[in-house]
Protein backbone atom coordinates (compact mmCIF):
# COMPACT_ATOMS: atom_id res chain seq x y z
CA UNK A 1 0.00 0.00 0.00
CA UNK A 2 1.19 3.53 -0.63
CA UNK A 3 1.93 5.95 2.17
CA UNK A 4 -1.02 7.81 3.63
CA UNK A 5 -0.75 11.40 4.75
CA UNK A 6 -2.58 12.20 7.97
CA UNK A 7 -3.95 15.73 7.63
CA UNK A 8 -5.19 18.26 10.13
CA UNK A 9 -8.90 18.89 9.69
CA UNK A 10 -8.68 22.33 11.32
CA UNK A 11 -6.41 25.17 12.40
CA UNK A 12 -5.05 24.18 15.80
CA UNK A 13 -1.99 23.78 18.05
CA UNK A 14 -0.23 20.42 18.43
CA UNK A 15 -0.78 19.51 22.09
CA UNK A 16 0.79 16.05 22.32
CA UNK A 17 2.26 13.49 19.97
CA UNK A 18 1.21 10.02 21.10
CA UNK A 19 3.26 7.84 18.75
CA UNK A 20 6.82 7.65 17.46
CA UNK A 21 8.24 6.78 14.06
CA UNK A 22 8.11 3.02 13.57
CA UNK A 23 5.18 2.41 15.92
CA UNK A 24 2.53 0.07 14.60
CA UNK A 25 -0.95 1.51 14.87
CA UNK A 26 -4.47 0.37 14.17
CA UNK A 27 -7.26 2.20 12.41
CA UNK A 28 -8.75 4.64 14.94
CA UNK A 29 -5.74 4.83 17.28
CA UNK A 30 -4.91 8.35 18.40
CA UNK A 31 -1.69 9.58 16.77
CA UNK A 32 -1.67 13.21 17.78
CA UNK A 33 -3.81 15.42 20.00
CA UNK A 34 -4.53 18.92 18.74
CA UNK A 35 -5.86 21.80 20.76
CA UNK A 36 -8.45 24.24 19.47
CA UNK A 37 -10.86 26.46 21.40
CA UNK A 38 -9.43 24.91 24.60
CA UNK A 39 -10.57 21.45 23.50
CA UNK A 40 -8.39 18.40 23.00
CA UNK A 41 -9.02 16.98 19.57
CA UNK A 42 -7.57 13.55 18.83
CA UNK A 43 -6.29 12.80 15.33
CA UNK A 44 -6.88 9.15 14.58
CA UNK A 45 -5.04 6.77 12.28
CA UNK A 46 -7.11 6.44 9.10
CA UNK A 47 -5.98 2.81 8.69
CA UNK A 48 -3.75 0.09 10.16
CA UNK A 49 -0.06 0.62 9.48
CA UNK A 50 3.24 1.85 10.81
CA UNK A 51 4.14 5.46 11.54
CA UNK A 52 6.61 6.39 8.79
CA UNK A 53 7.13 9.98 9.91
CA UNK A 54 5.81 12.64 12.25
CA UNK A 55 5.90 16.00 10.48
CA UNK A 56 5.05 18.35 13.35
CA UNK A 57 6.31 19.26 16.83
CA UNK A 58 4.39 19.83 20.05
CA UNK A 59 3.17 23.45 20.51
CA UNK A 60 3.40 24.00 16.75
CA UNK A 61 0.50 25.76 15.04
CA UNK A 62 -1.00 23.78 12.20
CA UNK A 63 -3.49 24.74 9.52
CA UNK A 64 -6.45 22.94 8.05
CA UNK A 65 -5.19 20.51 5.44
CA UNK A 66 -1.61 20.49 6.80
CA UNK A 67 0.22 17.14 6.80
CA UNK A 68 0.78 15.93 10.37
CA UNK A 69 2.20 12.44 9.87
CA UNK A 70 2.84 9.76 7.28
CA UNK A 71 1.46 6.27 7.71
CA UNK A 72 3.22 3.43 5.90
CA UNK A 73 2.94 -0.35 6.01
CA UNK B 1 -57.30 4.78 -44.09
CA UNK B 2 -55.51 5.20 -40.82
CA UNK B 3 -52.50 6.95 -39.29
CA UNK B 4 -50.20 3.97 -39.22
CA UNK B 5 -47.58 5.56 -41.51
CA UNK B 6 -47.45 8.71 -39.43
CA UNK B 7 -47.14 6.71 -36.22
CA UNK B 8 -44.32 4.72 -37.82
CA UNK B 9 -42.52 7.97 -38.60
CA UNK B 10 -43.07 9.10 -35.02
CA UNK B 11 -41.56 5.82 -33.72
CA UNK B 12 -38.66 6.16 -36.16
CA UNK B 13 -37.93 9.68 -34.94
CA UNK B 14 -38.13 8.51 -31.32
CA UNK B 15 -35.73 5.67 -32.10
CA UNK B 16 -33.30 8.12 -33.67
CA UNK B 17 -33.57 10.31 -30.57
CA UNK B 18 -32.71 7.31 -28.41
CA UNK B 19 -29.49 6.86 -30.38
CA UNK B 20 -28.33 10.12 -28.74
CA UNK B 21 -24.92 11.24 -30.04
CA UNK B 22 -24.23 7.89 -31.71
CA UNK B 23 -22.47 4.65 -30.78
CA UNK B 24 -18.97 6.18 -30.64
CA UNK B 25 -19.98 8.93 -28.24
CA UNK B 26 -21.94 6.48 -26.09
CA UNK B 27 -18.90 4.21 -25.93
CA UNK B 28 -16.75 7.17 -24.84
CA UNK B 29 -19.26 7.91 -22.12
CA UNK B 30 -19.23 4.28 -20.91
CA UNK B 31 -15.42 4.05 -21.16
CA UNK B 32 -15.28 6.93 -18.70
CA UNK B 33 -17.53 4.93 -16.30
CA UNK B 34 -20.35 7.34 -17.00
CA UNK B 35 -23.89 6.43 -17.92
CA UNK B 36 -25.79 8.10 -20.75
CA UNK B 37 -28.54 10.53 -19.80
CA UNK B 38 -31.22 7.94 -20.59
CA UNK B 39 -29.52 5.29 -18.47
CA UNK B 40 -29.25 7.85 -15.69
CA UNK B 41 -32.94 8.66 -15.80
CA UNK B 42 -33.79 4.93 -15.80
CA UNK B 43 -31.48 4.41 -12.80
CA UNK B 44 -32.97 7.31 -10.89
CA UNK B 45 -36.72 6.89 -11.23
CA UNK B 46 -39.20 4.08 -10.58
CA UNK B 47 -38.84 1.43 -13.33
CA UNK B 48 -40.80 2.29 -16.45
CA UNK B 49 -42.19 5.52 -14.99
CA UNK B 50 -40.41 8.01 -17.27
CA UNK B 51 -42.71 9.88 -19.65
CA UNK B 52 -40.63 12.09 -21.89
CA UNK B 53 -41.61 15.51 -23.21
CA UNK B 54 -40.19 16.68 -26.52
CA UNK B 55 -38.26 13.49 -27.33
CA UNK B 56 -38.16 14.19 -31.05
CA UNK B 57 -36.96 17.79 -30.76
CA UNK B 58 -33.53 18.22 -32.30
CA UNK B 59 -31.70 18.92 -35.51
CA UNK B 60 -32.71 17.08 -38.69
CA UNK B 61 -31.38 17.05 -42.21
CA UNK B 62 -33.53 16.28 -45.26
CA UNK B 63 -32.67 14.98 -48.72
CA UNK B 64 -33.65 16.65 -52.01
CA UNK B 65 -37.12 15.09 -51.76
CA UNK B 66 -37.51 16.50 -48.29
CA UNK B 67 -37.33 13.03 -46.75
CA UNK B 68 -35.72 12.76 -43.33
CA UNK B 69 -32.05 11.96 -43.82
CA UNK B 70 -30.55 12.22 -40.37
CA UNK B 71 -31.57 13.36 -36.93
CA UNK B 72 -29.68 14.39 -33.81
CA UNK B 73 -31.72 14.88 -30.67
CA UNK B 74 -31.43 17.94 -28.53
CA UNK B 75 -29.05 17.33 -25.67
CA UNK B 76 -31.66 18.23 -23.09
CA UNK B 77 -33.84 15.27 -22.10
CA UNK B 78 -36.76 15.86 -19.76
CA UNK B 79 -40.10 14.59 -18.64
CA UNK B 80 -42.14 13.35 -15.72
CA UNK B 81 -41.46 10.21 -13.75
CA UNK B 82 -42.09 8.76 -10.30
CA UNK B 83 -39.77 8.28 -7.36
CA UNK B 84 -41.13 6.00 -4.62
CA UNK B 85 -44.44 6.35 -6.40
CA UNK B 86 -44.49 10.15 -6.17
CA UNK B 87 -44.41 12.22 -9.37
CA UNK B 88 -41.32 14.30 -10.16
CA UNK B 89 -39.80 16.17 -13.07
CA UNK B 90 -36.40 15.02 -14.26
CA UNK B 91 -34.19 16.96 -16.66
CA UNK B 92 -30.80 15.79 -17.88
CA UNK B 93 -27.98 16.88 -20.15
CA UNK B 94 -26.94 14.50 -22.91
CA UNK B 95 -23.16 14.79 -22.98
CA UNK B 96 -22.95 12.58 -26.07
CA UNK B 97 -24.43 15.47 -28.09
CA UNK B 98 -22.06 18.42 -28.32
CA UNK B 99 -20.82 17.92 -24.77
CA UNK B 100 -24.11 19.10 -23.30
CA UNK B 101 -23.56 22.67 -24.48
CA UNK B 102 -26.04 25.25 -25.74
CA UNK B 103 -25.42 24.89 -29.45
CA UNK B 104 -27.20 21.53 -29.36
CA UNK B 105 -29.71 22.36 -26.66
CA UNK B 106 -33.12 23.71 -27.33
CA UNK B 107 -33.37 26.45 -24.77
CA UNK B 108 -37.09 26.02 -24.23
CA UNK B 109 -36.71 22.38 -23.15
CA UNK B 110 -34.84 22.97 -19.91
CA UNK B 111 -37.02 26.03 -19.36
CA UNK B 112 -40.20 23.96 -19.73
CA UNK B 113 -38.84 21.33 -17.32
CA UNK B 114 -38.34 24.00 -14.65
CA UNK B 115 -41.70 25.56 -15.42
CA UNK B 116 -43.43 22.17 -15.24
CA UNK B 117 -41.91 21.59 -11.79
CA UNK B 118 -43.04 25.01 -10.59
CA UNK B 119 -46.54 25.00 -12.02
CA UNK B 120 -47.40 21.34 -11.40
CA UNK B 121 -45.75 21.50 -7.95
CA UNK B 122 -43.35 18.63 -8.55
CA UNK B 123 -39.81 18.13 -7.24
CA UNK B 124 -37.19 18.56 -9.96
CA UNK B 125 -34.02 16.55 -10.32
CA UNK B 126 -31.39 18.12 -12.56
CA UNK B 127 -28.87 15.65 -13.98
CA UNK B 128 -26.01 17.86 -15.05
CA UNK B 129 -23.02 17.16 -17.24
CA UNK B 130 -21.09 19.68 -19.31
CA UNK B 131 -22.11 23.29 -19.35
CA UNK B 132 -25.71 22.40 -18.56
CA UNK B 133 -27.06 23.98 -21.73
CA UNK B 134 -24.81 26.98 -21.32
CA UNK B 135 -22.85 28.40 -24.22
CA UNK B 136 -19.64 27.34 -25.88
CA UNK B 137 -17.44 29.71 -27.84
CA UNK B 138 -18.48 27.85 -30.99
CA UNK B 139 -21.95 29.34 -30.62
CA UNK B 140 -20.54 32.63 -31.87
CA UNK B 141 -19.76 31.02 -35.23
CA UNK B 142 -22.89 28.92 -35.52
CA UNK B 143 -25.15 31.86 -34.65
CA UNK B 144 -22.98 34.53 -36.23
CA UNK B 145 -23.16 36.80 -33.21
CA UNK B 146 -22.19 36.91 -29.57
CA UNK B 147 -24.72 35.94 -26.95
CA UNK B 148 -25.70 38.48 -24.32
CA UNK B 149 -25.98 36.45 -21.09
CA UNK B 150 -29.43 37.04 -19.66
CA UNK B 151 -30.34 39.06 -22.74
CA UNK B 152 -33.75 39.41 -24.38
CA UNK B 153 -35.75 36.18 -24.17
CA UNK B 154 -33.29 34.48 -21.85
CA UNK B 155 -34.25 35.55 -18.40
CA UNK B 156 -36.84 32.90 -17.56
CA UNK B 157 -34.41 29.99 -17.19
CA UNK B 158 -32.34 32.08 -14.80
CA UNK B 159 -35.54 32.98 -12.99
CA UNK B 160 -36.52 29.35 -12.40
CA UNK B 161 -32.95 28.26 -11.62
CA UNK B 162 -33.23 30.03 -8.28
CA UNK B 163 -36.96 30.75 -7.90
CA UNK B 164 -37.89 27.06 -7.91
CA UNK B 165 -36.01 26.70 -4.62
CA UNK B 166 -38.87 28.53 -2.90
CA UNK B 167 -41.50 26.30 -4.53
CA UNK B 168 -40.39 22.68 -4.95
CA UNK B 169 -37.50 20.45 -3.84
CA UNK B 170 -34.58 20.91 -6.22
CA UNK B 171 -31.98 18.15 -6.35
CA UNK B 172 -28.93 18.44 -8.60
CA UNK B 173 -26.54 15.68 -9.61
CA UNK B 174 -23.16 16.60 -11.13
CA UNK B 175 -22.02 13.60 -13.15
CA UNK B 176 -18.92 14.31 -15.22
CA UNK B 177 -17.35 17.68 -15.87
CA UNK B 178 -19.70 20.50 -14.95
CA UNK B 179 -18.98 24.13 -15.80
CA UNK B 180 -20.57 27.52 -16.31
CA UNK B 181 -24.37 27.45 -16.34
CA UNK B 182 -24.17 23.75 -15.43
CA UNK B 183 -22.25 24.67 -12.28
CA UNK B 184 -24.83 27.33 -11.47
CA UNK B 185 -27.71 24.87 -11.89
CA UNK B 186 -25.86 22.39 -9.68
CA UNK B 187 -25.20 24.87 -6.91
CA UNK B 188 -28.70 26.41 -7.03
CA UNK B 189 -30.28 23.42 -5.35
CA UNK B 190 -31.44 22.19 -1.96
CA UNK B 191 -29.21 19.16 -2.20
CA UNK B 192 -26.39 18.43 -4.63
CA UNK B 193 -24.35 15.31 -5.18
CA UNK B 194 -21.34 14.67 -7.40
CA UNK B 195 -19.42 11.50 -8.15
CA UNK B 196 -15.81 11.43 -7.00
CA UNK B 197 -14.60 11.18 -10.60
CA UNK B 198 -16.55 14.32 -11.53
CA UNK B 199 -15.41 17.90 -11.37
CA UNK B 200 -17.29 21.17 -11.08
CA UNK B 201 -16.00 24.66 -11.75
CA UNK B 202 -17.06 28.05 -13.01
CA UNK B 203 -14.52 27.64 -15.81
CA UNK B 204 -12.43 24.58 -16.63
CA UNK B 205 -8.65 24.06 -16.82
CA UNK B 206 -8.04 25.56 -20.30
CA UNK B 207 -9.73 28.82 -19.30
CA UNK B 208 -8.08 28.86 -15.88
CA UNK B 209 -4.69 28.29 -17.53
CA UNK B 210 -5.14 31.68 -19.18
CA UNK B 211 -5.15 33.31 -15.74
CA UNK B 212 -1.96 31.48 -14.87
CA UNK B 213 -3.17 28.42 -12.98
CA UNK B 214 -2.21 25.09 -14.50
CA UNK B 215 -4.46 22.59 -12.76
CA UNK B 216 -6.13 19.32 -13.65
CA UNK B 217 -9.91 19.07 -13.52
CA UNK B 218 -9.67 17.28 -10.17
CA UNK B 219 -7.22 19.80 -8.73
CA UNK B 220 -9.46 22.64 -9.78
CA UNK B 221 -12.92 21.34 -8.98
CA UNK B 222 -12.76 17.76 -7.73
CA UNK B 223 -15.03 16.49 -4.99
CA UNK B 224 -12.67 17.34 -2.14
CA UNK B 225 -12.50 20.96 -3.27
CA UNK B 226 -16.23 21.32 -3.87
CA UNK B 227 -17.58 19.48 -0.82
CA UNK B 228 -15.17 21.32 1.50
CA UNK B 229 -16.06 24.66 -0.07
CA UNK B 230 -19.75 23.94 0.45
CA UNK B 231 -20.55 24.38 -3.26
CA UNK B 232 -21.65 20.72 -3.46
CA UNK B 233 -23.23 18.84 -0.56
CA UNK B 234 -22.08 15.29 -1.04
CA UNK B 235 -19.74 13.08 -3.08
CA UNK B 236 -20.20 9.40 -3.89
CA UNK B 237 -18.24 6.72 -5.74
CA UNK B 238 -20.86 5.69 -8.28
CA UNK B 239 -23.72 7.25 -10.20
CA UNK B 240 -26.08 4.63 -8.70
CA UNK B 241 -25.21 5.97 -5.23
CA UNK B 242 -25.97 9.49 -6.41
CA UNK B 243 -29.43 8.33 -7.56
CA UNK B 244 -30.00 6.64 -4.18
CA UNK B 245 -29.04 9.87 -2.39
CA UNK B 246 -31.50 11.88 -4.49
CA UNK B 247 -34.31 9.42 -3.81
CA UNK B 248 -33.59 9.36 -0.10
CA UNK B 249 -33.40 13.15 0.21
CA UNK B 250 -36.79 13.50 -1.49
CA UNK B 251 -38.36 10.90 0.82
CA UNK B 252 -38.26 13.42 3.71
CA UNK B 253 -39.78 16.31 1.78
CA UNK B 254 -43.21 17.28 0.51
CA UNK B 255 -43.58 17.49 -3.29
CA UNK B 256 -43.87 21.25 -3.00
CA UNK B 257 -44.24 23.99 -0.40
CA UNK B 258 -48.00 23.56 -0.85
CA UNK B 259 -47.89 20.20 0.93
CA UNK B 260 -46.56 18.86 4.22
CA UNK B 261 -43.75 16.30 4.49
CA UNK B 262 -44.99 12.69 4.20
CA UNK B 263 -45.43 10.87 7.51
CA UNK B 264 -44.39 7.22 7.67
CA UNK B 265 -45.18 4.45 10.12
CA UNK B 266 -42.21 3.95 12.43
CA UNK B 267 -41.32 0.63 14.01
CA UNK B 268 -38.93 2.30 16.44
CA UNK B 269 -40.50 2.83 19.88
CA UNK B 270 -40.84 6.59 20.52
CA UNK B 271 -40.39 5.83 24.24
CA UNK B 272 -37.07 4.04 23.65
CA UNK B 273 -34.40 5.14 26.14
CA UNK B 274 -30.88 4.61 24.93
CA UNK B 275 -28.48 3.76 27.76
CA UNK B 276 -25.46 4.97 25.76
CA UNK B 277 -26.65 8.53 26.33
CA UNK B 278 -25.77 8.25 30.04
CA UNK B 279 -22.05 8.53 29.35
CA UNK B 280 -22.11 10.15 25.93
CA UNK B 281 -20.64 13.43 27.19
CA UNK B 282 -17.22 13.22 28.89
CA UNK B 283 -16.99 14.78 32.34
CA UNK B 284 -13.66 16.36 31.38
CA UNK B 285 -14.74 19.48 29.50
CA UNK B 286 -11.60 19.48 27.38
CA UNK B 287 -12.49 16.09 25.92
CA UNK B 288 -14.47 15.73 22.74
CA UNK B 289 -17.07 13.09 21.85
CA UNK B 290 -18.65 11.84 18.65
CA UNK B 291 -22.01 13.48 18.07
CA UNK B 292 -23.29 11.29 15.23
CA UNK B 293 -23.87 8.24 17.48
CA UNK B 294 -25.87 10.55 19.79
CA UNK B 295 -28.06 11.64 16.86
CA UNK B 296 -28.49 8.00 15.80
CA UNK B 297 -29.52 7.04 19.35
CA UNK B 298 -32.20 9.73 19.42
CA UNK B 299 -33.90 9.59 16.02
CA UNK B 300 -35.90 6.72 14.51
CA UNK B 301 -33.40 3.94 13.94
CA UNK B 302 -31.52 4.31 10.65
CA UNK B 303 -33.37 7.48 9.67
CA UNK B 304 -30.55 10.05 9.91
CA UNK B 305 -29.56 11.42 6.49
CA UNK B 306 -26.63 13.80 6.78
CA UNK B 307 -26.15 16.64 4.30
CA UNK B 308 -23.05 18.74 3.72
CA UNK B 309 -20.79 16.69 6.01
CA UNK B 310 -17.56 18.18 4.65
CA UNK B 311 -18.45 21.86 4.97
CA UNK B 312 -18.84 24.07 8.05
CA UNK B 313 -18.03 20.96 10.01
CA UNK B 314 -18.54 22.27 13.53
CA UNK B 315 -22.25 21.88 12.76
CA UNK B 316 -23.74 18.59 11.58
CA UNK B 317 -26.96 18.97 9.57
CA UNK B 318 -29.34 16.37 8.22
CA UNK B 319 -32.86 15.09 7.89
CA UNK B 320 -34.27 12.39 10.14
CA UNK B 321 -37.51 10.95 11.44
CA UNK B 322 -39.04 11.09 14.90
CA UNK B 323 -42.00 8.77 15.45
CA UNK B 324 -42.26 8.66 11.65
CA UNK B 325 -42.26 12.43 11.16
CA UNK B 326 -39.59 14.14 9.07
CA UNK B 327 -37.51 16.67 11.00
CA UNK B 328 -34.41 18.79 10.38
CA UNK B 329 -31.59 17.99 12.81
CA UNK B 330 -28.68 20.29 13.65
CA UNK B 331 -25.98 19.22 16.07
CA UNK B 332 -22.64 20.64 17.17
CA UNK B 333 -19.52 18.60 16.44
CA UNK B 334 -16.84 19.29 19.07
CA UNK B 335 -14.15 17.70 16.87
CA UNK B 336 -14.20 20.94 14.85
CA UNK B 337 -13.20 23.99 16.87
CA UNK B 338 -14.98 22.55 19.88
CA UNK B 339 -18.31 23.03 18.11
CA UNK B 340 -17.87 26.78 17.82
CA UNK B 341 -19.55 28.60 14.96
CA UNK B 342 -17.18 29.40 12.13
CA UNK B 343 -18.14 31.65 9.21
CA UNK B 344 -18.66 28.49 7.13
CA UNK B 345 -20.78 26.85 9.82
CA UNK B 346 -22.96 29.96 9.92
CA UNK B 347 -23.48 29.81 6.14
CA UNK B 348 -24.40 26.16 6.49
CA UNK B 349 -26.91 26.96 9.23
CA UNK B 350 -28.59 29.68 7.14
CA UNK B 351 -29.10 27.35 4.20
CA UNK B 352 -30.25 24.50 6.41
CA UNK B 353 -32.83 26.37 8.48
CA UNK B 354 -34.10 27.98 5.26
CA UNK B 355 -34.64 24.44 3.90
CA UNK B 356 -36.52 23.49 7.08
CA UNK B 357 -38.66 26.63 6.90
CA UNK B 358 -39.39 26.21 3.18
CA UNK B 359 -40.60 22.61 3.51
CA UNK B 360 -42.26 22.81 6.94
CA UNK B 361 -39.79 20.62 8.81
CA UNK B 362 -39.64 21.02 12.61
CA UNK B 363 -36.08 21.63 13.81
CA UNK B 364 -34.25 19.71 16.54
CA UNK B 365 -30.94 21.25 17.63
CA UNK B 366 -28.49 19.31 19.79
CA UNK B 367 -26.36 22.12 21.03
CA UNK B 368 -22.78 22.25 22.32
CA UNK B 369 -21.54 25.66 21.26
CA UNK B 370 -18.73 27.45 23.08
CA UNK B 371 -19.45 30.55 20.99
CA UNK B 372 -18.18 31.88 17.71
CA UNK B 373 -14.71 30.85 16.60
CA UNK B 374 -12.29 33.45 17.94
CA UNK B 375 -8.92 34.73 16.73
CA UNK B 376 -7.51 36.67 13.80
CA UNK B 377 -8.57 34.24 11.08
CA UNK B 378 -12.12 34.25 12.42
CA UNK B 379 -12.18 38.07 12.35
CA UNK B 380 -10.82 38.07 8.79
CA UNK B 381 -13.61 35.67 7.77
CA UNK B 382 -16.30 38.10 9.05
CA UNK B 383 -17.50 35.42 11.44
CA UNK B 384 -19.65 37.87 13.35
CA UNK B 385 -21.56 39.05 10.26
CA UNK B 386 -22.13 35.50 9.07
CA UNK B 387 -23.10 34.80 12.68
CA UNK B 388 -25.78 37.45 12.89
CA UNK B 389 -27.03 36.32 9.50
CA UNK B 390 -27.49 32.83 10.97
CA UNK B 391 -29.19 34.47 13.95
CA UNK B 392 -31.56 36.30 11.60
CA UNK B 393 -32.29 33.11 9.65
CA UNK B 394 -33.17 31.23 12.87
CA UNK B 395 -35.21 34.14 14.22
CA UNK B 396 -37.15 34.36 10.95
CA UNK B 397 -38.24 30.72 11.06
CA UNK B 398 -41.80 29.86 11.98
CA UNK B 399 -41.42 26.07 12.07
CA UNK B 400 -41.55 24.40 15.51
CA UNK B 401 -38.19 24.31 17.22
CA UNK B 402 -36.73 22.16 20.00
CA UNK B 403 -33.25 22.52 21.46
CA UNK B 404 -31.38 20.20 23.77
CA UNK B 405 -28.33 21.81 25.35
CA UNK B 406 -25.99 18.88 25.68
CA UNK B 407 -22.94 20.80 26.87
CA UNK B 408 -21.67 24.31 26.15
CA UNK B 409 -23.77 27.38 25.57
CA UNK B 410 -21.68 30.56 25.52
CA UNK B 411 -21.87 34.03 24.08
CA UNK B 412 -23.94 35.36 21.22
CA UNK B 413 -23.64 32.15 19.18
CA UNK B 414 -24.88 30.34 22.28
CA UNK B 415 -27.85 32.67 22.53
CA UNK B 416 -28.90 31.68 19.01
CA UNK B 417 -29.95 28.23 20.12
CA UNK B 418 -33.62 28.87 19.45
CA UNK B 419 -35.62 31.48 17.56
CA UNK B 420 -35.87 34.67 19.59
CA UNK B 421 -39.30 36.09 20.33
CA UNK B 422 -41.38 32.91 20.29
CA UNK B 423 -41.65 29.82 22.44
CA UNK B 424 -39.53 26.84 21.53
CA UNK B 425 -39.07 23.72 23.62
CA UNK B 426 -35.74 23.59 25.43
CA UNK B 427 -34.09 20.92 27.54
CA UNK B 428 -30.63 20.75 29.06
CA UNK B 429 -28.64 17.68 29.98
CA UNK B 430 -26.87 17.69 33.37
CA UNK B 431 -23.66 18.19 31.37
CA UNK B 432 -24.95 21.66 30.43
CA UNK B 433 -22.32 24.36 30.97
CA UNK B 434 -23.00 27.97 30.12
CA UNK B 435 -22.26 31.60 30.62
CA UNK B 436 -22.02 34.93 28.87
CA UNK B 437 -18.39 34.18 28.23
CA UNK B 438 -15.98 31.43 29.27
CA UNK B 439 -14.12 31.76 32.57
CA UNK B 440 -10.79 31.27 30.86
CA UNK B 441 -9.71 34.75 29.79
CA UNK B 442 -13.01 36.13 31.04
CA UNK B 443 -11.77 36.28 34.64
CA UNK B 444 -8.61 38.16 33.68
CA UNK B 445 -10.79 40.77 31.96
CA UNK B 446 -13.45 41.14 34.65
CA UNK B 447 -11.27 40.91 37.77
CA UNK B 448 -8.14 42.69 36.50
CA UNK B 449 -7.72 45.09 39.42
CA UNK B 450 -8.23 42.36 42.03
CA UNK B 451 -5.72 40.04 40.33
CA UNK B 452 -3.09 42.71 39.68
CA UNK B 453 -3.41 43.98 43.26
CA UNK B 454 -2.82 40.54 44.78
CA UNK B 455 0.53 39.48 46.20
CA UNK B 456 0.36 36.30 44.13
CA UNK B 457 -1.71 37.09 40.99
CA UNK B 458 -1.67 33.47 39.74
CA UNK B 459 -3.00 32.16 43.05
CA UNK B 460 -5.63 34.90 43.07
CA UNK B 461 -6.74 33.92 39.56
CA UNK B 462 -7.07 30.28 40.65
CA UNK B 463 -9.01 31.29 43.73
CA UNK B 464 -11.49 33.38 41.73
CA UNK B 465 -11.87 30.62 39.17
CA UNK B 466 -12.68 28.09 41.92
CA UNK B 467 -15.16 30.50 43.48
CA UNK B 468 -16.99 31.10 40.21
CA UNK B 469 -16.98 27.45 39.17
CA UNK B 470 -18.90 26.59 42.34
CA UNK B 471 -21.72 28.79 41.08
CA UNK B 472 -21.69 27.07 37.71
CA UNK B 473 -24.03 24.17 38.48
CA UNK B 474 -26.88 24.07 35.96
CA UNK B 475 -29.23 23.41 38.87
CA UNK B 476 -28.62 26.93 40.18
CA UNK B 477 -29.70 28.26 36.79
CA UNK B 478 -32.79 26.03 36.84
CA UNK B 479 -33.57 27.16 40.40
CA UNK B 480 -33.92 30.72 39.03
CA UNK B 481 -35.94 29.34 36.05
CA UNK B 482 -33.36 30.73 33.62
CA UNK B 483 -33.49 27.31 32.05
CA UNK B 484 -36.81 25.50 32.20
CA UNK B 485 -35.84 21.84 32.32
CA UNK B 486 -32.84 19.68 33.04
CA UNK B 487 -33.45 16.12 31.91
CA UNK B 488 -32.00 12.65 32.08
CA UNK B 489 -30.35 12.30 28.63
CA UNK B 490 -32.23 8.99 28.22
CA UNK B 491 -35.51 10.92 28.32
CA UNK B 492 -34.48 12.86 25.22
CA UNK B 493 -35.98 10.60 22.57
CA UNK B 494 -39.42 10.36 24.19
CA UNK B 495 -39.42 14.14 24.57
CA UNK B 496 -38.33 15.00 21.02
CA UNK B 497 -40.80 12.43 19.64
CA UNK B 498 -43.50 14.21 21.65
CA UNK B 499 -42.23 17.48 20.13
CA UNK B 500 -42.54 16.00 16.62
CA UNK B 501 -46.13 14.91 17.35
CA UNK B 502 -47.02 18.33 18.79
CA UNK B 503 -45.59 19.88 15.64
CA UNK B 504 -48.23 18.11 13.52
CA UNK B 505 -50.69 20.81 14.51
CA UNK B 506 -48.28 23.70 14.02
CA UNK B 507 -47.00 23.30 10.50
CA UNK B 508 -49.10 24.52 7.61
CA UNK B 509 -48.50 24.30 3.88
CA UNK B 510 -47.74 27.40 1.84
CA UNK B 511 -44.79 29.47 0.72
CA UNK B 512 -42.51 30.78 3.45
CA UNK B 513 -42.34 34.50 4.17
CA UNK B 514 -38.78 34.65 2.81
CA UNK B 515 -38.15 32.81 -0.47
CA UNK B 516 -35.11 30.60 -0.01
CA UNK B 517 -31.87 31.55 -1.74
CA UNK B 518 -29.21 29.02 -2.80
Amino acid sequence: MTDTFVLSELNAVVLTIQVATGDRVQNGDTLIVLESMKMEIPVAAPRDGAVAAILVREKQMVEEGQKLAILGD
Amino acid sequence: MNWRAELEELRLRERLAHEMGGADKIKRQHDGSRLTVRERIDGLVDPGSFHETGAIAGNATYDQHNELESFTASNCVFGRARIDGRPVVVVGDDFTVRGGSADAAIHEKSLMAERMAAEFRLPIIRIIEGSGGGGSVKTIETKGRANLPGGVGQSMLFHYTTANMAVVPVVALGLGSVAGLGAARLAASHYSVMTKSSAMFVAGPPVVARVGQNLSKQELGGWEIQTRSGAVDHAVDTEEEAFACARRFLSYLPSSVQELPPKLDSDDDPERRDESLMDAIPKDRRKVYKVRPIIEALVDRGSFFEMGAMFGRSIVTGLARLDGRAVAVMASDPYFYGGSWTAAACQKIVRFVDLAETFHLPVVYLMDCPGFLIGLEAERAATIRHGVRAMAAINQTSVPWCTIIIRNCFGVAGAVHQPAGRLALRYAWPSGYWGSLPLEGGIEAAYRAEIEGAADPAAKLGEIEQRLNKLRSPFRTAEAFWVEEIIDPRESRPLICEFARLSDKLVAPGPSAFPMRP
